[in-house]
């Protein structure tokens, strides 16, 4: 295991280059660019305010910001979980002619897709500022470790569904649908207060739910987040990288004879 | 692990599952499961190797013999299913060139992708980034974006990298066909120098002539087994003369399904074309390609080619006895001609021409003769693929029947250490030796 991250890291350079290749490639010959990073998610706020705020009304203060602290790195959750699965596959003319470590691929998604939420977190400031609802310096000290867990969780889940897509295709059309379940059953539209008493426990194995918490606490409640949710948000994490990494490490072994 | 020892295969076998009619959806697995059937084949059947340090090695193998596949493990792109094989040292594999590359990024940013894809760091790039420039000589181009690049441009560059990672194992799958001719003795040169660095090299190449300049040592391998090891040259002109014997036998083969055919035919082709042979001016004993000349006065009815067992036959060893017997007849009465024979080699180069009539001042008498007979006693001729030429002319050189390309004729040769055309008969004498076969020495007064 740690030979293995050892070479991992002897590697970081290709996992760089892939990134700075991604987002550079990513909208390149679009006229608008880079700037899709942005517009993209900026309707989709637009979209579900104007639905959850004018039409079904959900009496929350401020929606739209309530909304793009959970929105925002759901979208990198999601694009994780998605592009993750497909990193391998995708990438199959490389795997199948030159060694390296195989990690190297998704972890360059999750990374790429990590910076893109970075750009985006741009936008949150600046709603931020704008309203005039201002920042607590000491919470957003919190921020980098909320990142970073998700960062472990979203790596650990693409991992999985990397490693299992090569073996069965339809996990990445199937991975479609949960995710968008996925998404509604994770407070982002809604606080965890609406969800009835009897199915929260159900509703607290879900291990983004402490993370999405931990980024509202910050950024809209201008709060420290409880040391429970944190520490809840964490370990899920390391549990789900480590359960990532080993079936991930397992199964690579005959990725070339499937692909 | 052996000290000196730099590679280490012991006992490797691998195995593929060759599905059916493999689906690998939801709907195909469930749905057809007898579909899933699949039947192990083995590529490597057991494989035991070593490589010391600054070793070349070159892999020889018809194609699906498992060259690639073990080229492929010692990679570890792909895991042995038995034995195991163990590497000191950073591996590099150039079996894809250009890996990675991006068409909108520039040279110099698709050398950082592609190196760091063989496991470069940044600060390793930078240290070898003027000596891939300099190798690709492509200086000016280099900030231009890769698909403006020519092919050979974009080849050039894909090598320059991956010849420039310093690894202490390097495997080369058939790859040193790059660029023009000069680009490609350099990158000769410069695996040569790498060599001479104490990198261990191994090398699948269908060229003997590239692994007999680089390699110390080539592994024959044949259906999944060593058949050979040992010193390149030797190695190589048993793998060559087998691969040649066994395509000669396959053409052999054709030739007498074709035989038997062509006799049948000549039986019927008899009895309809006694009257009119100047029609059948590409008769069956005419191979495909030959083309036919002459007034028709006199007409070629059989040509053929025997060995010294008296069987017919059109592969022949160098040195061997080959016998051409012509049939022939005559429209007019009362013809004395003259018989040539000539052989060319296949790529048109004319070897060698006689008659009987130049060279013995005789003419044959037609009406009186059925069959004319020219035997060689020792063909001179050297490995390859050649064309016999056969004429009957006048005794002015009117031509009254010519068949070029009458047969193709295969010669084989245990041999490939003679060049040309064909072989002159000598020895070697070293002041009073007299060298045979290399092997034995006799002295000159004996």
């Amino acid at each position: 295991m740690l030979k293995r991250i050892q070479e991992i890291y002897s590697y970081r350079e290709m996992i760089v280059s892939l990134v700075r290749k991604d987002l550079r490639g990513r909208y390149k010959g679009s006229v608008l660019g880079f700037l899709w990073t942005f517009i993209n998610p900026l309707f989709q706020i637009i979209i579900y305010t104007m639905v959850f705020s004018v039409i079904m009304k959900s009496g929350i203060d401020r929606f739209y910001l309530y909304l793009i602290v959970g929105l925002i790195p759901w979208i990198f959750f999601s694009s994780s979980v998605n592009g993750g699965a497909v990193s391998i596959i995708n990438q199959q003319d490389i795997v199948k002619k030159i060694y390296f470590p195989r990690e190297v691929l998704p972890i360059s998604y999750v990374t790429s897709s990590f910076v893109n939420m970075l750009f985006c977190f741009v936008i949150i400031f600046a709603v931020l500022f704008v309203t005039g609802v201002g920042i607590n310096p000491l919470a957003i000290l919190c921020l980098p470790l909320v990142m970073c867990v998700e960062y472990i969780l979203a790596l650990g889940i693409a991992l999985i569904s990397a490693a299992l897509t090569v073996y069965f295709r339809d996990l990445e059309h199937i991975l479609g649908i949960v995710t968008m379940a996925w998404m509604y059953l994770t407070p982002i539209m809604y606080s965890v207060d609406m969800v009835p008493k009897n199915i929260i426990p159900i509703f607290n194995l879900n291990p983004l739910t402490p993370v999405i918490i931990a980024y509202r606490d910050i950024l809209y409640y201008k709060r420290i987040p409880h040391l429970d949710t944190l520490f809840q948000a964490t370990v899920f994490g390391i549990v789900i990288l480590l359960i990532g990494s080993i079936t991930f490490s397992h199964l690579q072994k005959n990725f070339v004879e499937e692909l | 692990m052996n000290a000196e020892n730099v590679i280490e295969v012991k006992n490797v076998k691998k195995k593929f599952k060759v599905y059916f009619d493999k689906g690998s959806s939801l709907k195909e697995k469930i749905l057809f499961q007898n579909r899933n059937r699949y039947e192990d084949r083995f590529v490597l059947r057991g494989i035991n190797f070593n490589v010391k340090k600054g070793e070349a090695i070159g892999l020889l193998g018809k194609n699906g013999c498992g060259k690639s596949t073990t080229l492929k493990l010692l990679s570890r792109i792909m895991y042995p299913s038995e034995g195991t094989i163990n590497i000191k040292g950073r591996v590099s594999s150039l079996l894809e060139l250009g890996a990675g590359f991006h068409p909108d990024m520039s040279g110099r940013e698709n050398i950082y992708t592609n190196a760091s894809i063989f496991g470069l760091t940044r600060k390793e790039i930078d240290k070898r980034m003027d000596d891939i420039i300099k190798f690709s000589e492509l200086e000016e181009f280099l900030d231009n974006p890769v698909r403006t690049y020519s092919s050979g441009m974009y080849m050039r560059l894909a090598f320059s990298v991956a010849i420039n990672v310093n690894a202490d194992v390097l495997l080369i799958d058939e790859i040193l066909a790059v660029g023009d001719v000069s680009f490609q003795t350099k990158c000769f040169e410069k695996l040569k120098e790498i060599k001479a660095k104490g990198t261990t090299i191994i090398i699948v190449s269908h060229s003997m002539g590239q692994i007999e300049q680089i390699c110390d040592r080539a592994i024959w391998i044949e259906d999944g087994l060593i058949k050979e090891e040992g010193v390149p040259k030797f190695v190589g002109q048993h793998y060559l003369v087998e691969m040649e014997g066994k395509r000669l036998e396959k053409i052999e083969e054709e030739f007498q399904e074709k035989l038997d055919e062509q006799n049948i035919n000549d039986e019927k082709e008899n009895i309809m074309s006694i009257k009119n042979v100047r029609n059948a001016r590409i008769q069956s004993f005419c191979s495909s390609r030959a083309v036919r000349t002459g007034n028709g006065l006199v007409n070629f009815i059989n040509v053929k080619l025997y060995n010294k067992e008296g069987k017919e036959t059109i592969v022949f060893k160098s040195g061997e006895e080959i016998t051409v017997k012509m049939n022939f007849r005559s429209n007019l009465e009362g013809i004395k001609s003259n018989f040539a024979v000539s052989f060319s080699r296949d790529d048109g180069l004319y070897c060698y021409g006689t008659s009987i009539y130049k060279e013995l001042d005789y003419l044959v008498d037609i009406d009186k003769t059925e069959e004319v007979t020219m035997r060689i006693l020792n063909n001179g001729l050297l490995q390859g693929k050649y064309l016999l030429n056969v004429g009957i002319y006048a005794e002015d050189d009117i031509e009254y029947d010519v068949i070029w390309n009458v047969s193709e004729i295969q010669i084989m040769s245990e041999r490939v250490d003679e060049y040309g055309v064909c072989r002159l008969e000598h020895y070697w004498q070293v002041d009073e030796l007299k060298l045979v076969n290399s092997i034995e020495v006799t002295s000159i007064g004996e």
